[in-house]
């Protein structure tokens, strides 16, 4: 029952990518060539990657905004246990390193939601400073230039003709999705979020499944750093800026219940990449330099009559049924 | 039920005369900073110093004044910044375009109102959750003052306009008279008229204000148009302090902003507030960074201070609160 609103939304969001695609596409045929569609769905990588564990947050009624500035954080301690002018670690080592941290930091998160009882925007708000500050005193105004090849791996190498971070994507996407529909872990966060009192007497502990996704999405932040920072040949200060942002949008555009409860991974997944089409397109319009200004004017004005569309679609029947609630209460 | 109107009357009551629990953490807090901070260098709590670091807040301050009240709600209001972006490049661009100063300043304070509310019509009388509204505009006001700004700075204000922000008055920097006259208007709105308990009872239960008459769709309007306007005020603040204006100058505000009204006290989940928490917590950032960089010279340690600083103090709140207790099983 409370999966039919969400499955129409991810035929909405498949529906307006295409047409997004379609009408770009029909100005600027360069816009669908396979290279630039390929380039596309590699920019989206850590967006998909952090927006399953988000999902899973959001679901159980919390949030998590600590993940850009986790992430810039994981590209710093990346860049400097790895890089031979710091401490020249085995690349090995340093991404297992680089995956207990992102876990670690999710640990923390949840730790203090559940048990310390804190809000989740707090706790992550306050993290988010944190983790910033510490990423700028390790960074200490610097950049990183001397990765090492295998490193670099990670982030330019091919499997099959497919891009790493292609397929690294791929499963974490197959396999949160195997998580939410078919597994009993799934059912229960999903059942934590969409009614804790039930949840509780039915004997589910909703700490657990709270604390499992927030370390999903340290752990999963950790995953997309490794596999999309290291594409670029430099590592600087600002990687994840505004991130938890894009992520946290690209949950709620796809039609995940800022409230908990409902809400798809497929859902989350389709609107990061519609996200990702509506910001590249510009460039294709052929509308000059200045127009380039214009890109987050659009996104986020998309975002807002997404959501908007969404809600008013949404909420007129449930307003019927208030206002003959409130009728009858008067009769 | 009782338990909650009981609560509802101590705590949300802003003419009450004590101090809770909150503020007295906070300001045994600034006490012992500042205590610290006396015996490392004395020099720091000479007047001079202080007023000469306090041009850093202002603007800030000004913002967390509305923010505090929308929290009381259940609100949230993460486009501040954006608006406060897009205000200094209106204000920019019109001076720019050979408007009169004092013309560009208003037009720049009507789109900050009408910014805020946008925001008030879509969280009051559409009703979409104002975490996903404000997130959305967020963007959308970053990218319009990015747009139409082209991301270029403006600056060569006139020094009449440069006095609002570094002027001072027998000895009291303006932008400090500006922020006072804000907190007067606030507290009296909150002391002489039912606005307080209305915003609390709001925030406690949205429903059950709405059906004891409260005209809840208009408060929220207003709050959102007047965090807007807020924001337009610290723009222009910034303008004159800095004598320029980018597409940027307002970037990571809300976040700041809200800490300090968290620390101050002011629950999350709506319901609870204080002005004068949130004036405490203001302090105690503002004195906590301007003391780390003063004392280490790095500006990146602040940021982990006031992290922690804002953990530590919810962490005590829901430690030691038997209502917190409660309200979270």
């Amino acid at each position: 029952m409370g999966k039919r609103p969400a499955w129409r939304r991810e035929w909405s969001v498949t529906a307006l990518l295409f047409a997004t695609m379609a009408v770009v596409g029909a100005v600027n045929h360069a816009f669908l060539r396979p290279a630039n569609l390929r380039d596309m769905l590699i920019d989206d990588v850590p967006t998909v990657i952090v927006a399953c564990g988000m999902t899973l947050v959001i679901v159980t009624g919390e949030i998590d905004i600590s993940v850009g500035s986790l992430m810039g954080l994981l590209a710093t301690v990346l860049g400097e246990l790895t890089s031979p002018s710091h401490a020249g670690l085995p690349v090995a080592a340093a991404i297992a390193a680089v995956l207990l941290l992102g876990a670690g930091v999710g640990l923390i998160n949840g730790l203090l939601v559940t048990f310390a009882r804190m809000p989740s925007i707090i706790v992550t708000l306050a993290m988010l400073t944190i983790l910033q500050g510490i990423g700028l005193i390790l960074m200490n105004g610097a950049w990183i230039t001397d990765m090492p090849a295998g490193l670099r791996y990670f982030g330019v190498g091919r499997m099959f003709g497919v891009p790493i971070s292609l397929w690294t994507a791929a499963a974490v996407v197959a396999l949160f999705m195997l998580l939410a529909s078919r597994t009993p872990l799934g059912r229960r966060i999903w059942a934590v979020g969409s009614n804790p009192e039930a949840a509780r007497l039915a004997g589910l502990s909703a700490r657990n499944m709270k604390l499992f996704a927030f370390i999903m999405t340290g752990l999963l932040t950790a995953v997309a750093t490794i596999v999309s920072v290291p594409r670029l040949g430099v590592i600087e200060a600002g990687v994840g800026q505004g991130f938890e942002l894009l992520v946290v949008t690209c949950v709620v555009v796809g039609g995940t219940s800022i409230s908990g409860g409902r809400g798809t991974v497929l859902g989350s997944v389709l609107a990061a990449l519609l996200l990702g089409a509506v910001g590249n397109m510009l460039i294709f319009l052929h509308l000059g330099l200045s127009a380039t200004y214009w890109e987050r004017a659009i996104q986020g004005v998309f975002i807002l009559a997404a959501v908007l569309a969404d809600h008013l679609a949404r909420r007129r029947p449930r307003l019927q049924t208030r206002m003959q609630a409130s009728r009858e209460a008067q009769a | 039920m009782s338990d909650q109107a009981i609560a509802l009357k101590r705590e949300a009551d802003p003419t009450r005369q004590t101090l809770s629990r909150q503020e007295i953490v906070l300001l045994a807090l600034l006490i012992c900073l500042l205590a610290v901070a006396w015996h490392l260098s004395p020099s720091f709590l000479s007047p001079s110093a202080q007023i000469e670091l306090s041009t850093h807040i202002w603007g800030l301050a000004v913002i967390a004044l509305p923010m505090t009240l929308v929290i009381m709600t259940a609100g949230i209001d993460l486009s501040v910044g954006s608006i406060m972006s897009l205000c200094g490049v209106v204000f920019g661009l019109a001076f720019q375009s050979k408007i009169p100063i004092g013309a560009s300043a208003f037009l720049a304070l009507l789109v900050g109102a009408a910014a805020g509310a946008l925001n008030g019509v879509f969280v009051a009388y559409v009703r979409v959750h104002p975490l996903i509204v404000t997130l959305a505009t967020l963007a959308a006001y970053q990218g319009v003052a990015v747009g139409i700004s082209q991301a270029r700075p403006f600056s060569g204000f006139p020094a009449s306009f440069t006095a609002l922000g570094q002027g001072s008055v027998f000895g009291f920097p303006v932008p400090g008279l500006i922020f006072l006259l804000a907190l007067a208007l606030t507290a009296t709105l909150l002391v002489c008229t039912p606005l307080g308990l209305s915003l609390s009872a709001i925030g406690y239960n949205e429903t059950a204000a709405r059906y004891s008459g409260l005209a809840v769709s208009r408060i929220k309007l207003w709050l959102y148009t007047a965090s807007g306007l807020a924001a337009g005020v610290a723009a222009l603040l910034f303008c004159a302090l800095r004598n320029t204006a980018k597409a940027d100058i307002g970037t990571g505000m809300e976040l700041q902003a809200i800490t300090a009204v968290v620390l101050g006290g002011t629950s999350i989940f709506g319901g609870r507030g204080s002005l004068l928490g949130t004036v405490l917590g203001l302090l105690l950032v503002h004195e906590a960074r301007e003391f780390v960089s003063w004392q280490f010279n790095r500006d990146e340690l602040n940021l982990i201070v006031i992290g922690a600083l804002l953990l530590l103090s919810v962490l005590s709140d829901g430690l030691f609160s038997a209502r917190g207790r409660r309200s979270s099983q």
